[in-house]
């Protein structure tokens, strides 16, 4: 089956625009779709490799442009169902760990930021359950040096709570503001840098 | 080649577009059930056991979903035409999901089916007339 060198070259640019539109993915997932496409104009063509058939056949998949787009958009919606939840950020960048530096980068810093927001809401809920023994602490020591205590203390005579209730929103906001960011944060790297082949 | 434009929201054509849409995940699972198939294949497939129409430039983006869904897992073999192919086979992932589908689906149209009894012996006449 030989196409004349018309009909070739018709399919060469549409497969070569096909290929520029796919740019966004990787090469070795552009290039399989690329290579995948054009064996089946070649089996829609032959027998008939007349202008009309090539022309349907590239109609039926339409422009470049939009079978790309497709393809784009197939993807992104996977990988947005994918990256919801903070479980989903934490499993994956454990698993990303494994394989490079910016994965441990990425799962230490969502620990962290999940175990601090995490903690921060938390003692802001334990200052509505346990309002007197709950606050940040001031103690101040024997030597006239100070220490300053975070969260649920047994033994709320011997420091001095600075902030009383204010504990409550400031612990809130604070605590969620840092559980949003790390969250972004890990969404973002993961689009970001996380190359999709890595997913399986 | 620009798209055809989609029908007035009104129309049923449009609601049969949606649910063909819909189903296409269904039919491709379904059509692969059997065992391997490359993409025209399963095109022609679809085309010859049901009139689901289904468009290349849809179909290819779908089946490409699929892959990294973890439904189908996809090789190249060696032909005889001189090119390799692609083909799409369900992995055991995709087997599961395609049963579950079917359940809700056979579950689904049985409800529908009760629904519309009551319409039922205007829509056979219509469709006797259409008949040649």
């Amino acid at each position: 089956m030989t196409l004349s060198t018309v009909s070739q070259k018709t399919i060469d640019d549409y497969l070569a625009a096909l290929r520029k539109q796919l740019r966004e993915l990787l090469d070795e997932d552009a290039k399989d779709i690329v290579d995948e496409i054009r064996t089946h104009i070649l089996d829609k063509t032959s027998g008939d490799d007349s202008a009309d058939t090539i022309a349907a056949t590239l109609a039926a998949l339409g422009a470049p442009e939009e079978l790309a787009s497709r393809y784009r958009t197939e993807a992104l919606l996977k990988r947005a169902q994918m990256a919801r939840t903070p479980a989903f950020i934490l499993r994956s960048s454990i698993r990303w760990a494994a394989l490079s530096l910016a994965g441990v980068v990425v799962f230490a810093v969502s620990v962290v930021g999940f175990t601090l927001g995490g903690g921060l809401v938390l003692i802001a809920a334990l200052k509505v359950v346990w309002p007197s023994g709950t606050g940040l602490w001031k103690t101040v020591n024997a030597d006239s040096t100070w220490s300053l205590g975070l969260g649920f203390s047994n033994h709320p005579g011997t420091g001095q709570d600075l902030l009383g209730w204010w504990l409550l929103p400031l612990g809130l906001l604070l605590g969620s503001g840092i559980l949003f960011l790390t969250f972004r944060f890990g969404l973002w790297s993961i689009r970001r840098f996380w190359r999709p082949r890595a997913w399986r | 080649m620009k798209e055809t434009q989609p029908p007035a929201p009104e129309s049923s054509e449009k609601w049969e577009v949606q649910l063909r849409k819909g189903s296409l995940e269904l039919a491709i699972l379904a059509a692969l059930w059997e065992g391997r198939l490359y993409g025209l294949e399963i095109l022609r497939h679809l085309e010859g056991n049901s009139d689901l129409i289904v468009s290349e430039g849809t179909a290819y983006p779908l089946l490409n979903r699929l892959r990294t869904l973890g439904l189908v897992e996809t090789e190249w073999v060696e032909s005889d035409s001189g090119h390799p192919r692609k083909y799409y086979q369900l992995t055991a992932a995709g087997r599961q999901r395609a049963i579950e589908m079917s359940r809700i689906w056979a579950r689904f149209s049985a409800s529908m089916g009760g629904l519309l009894t009551p319409l039922n012996a205007e829509v056979s006449e219509e469709l006797r007339k259409e008949e040649p």
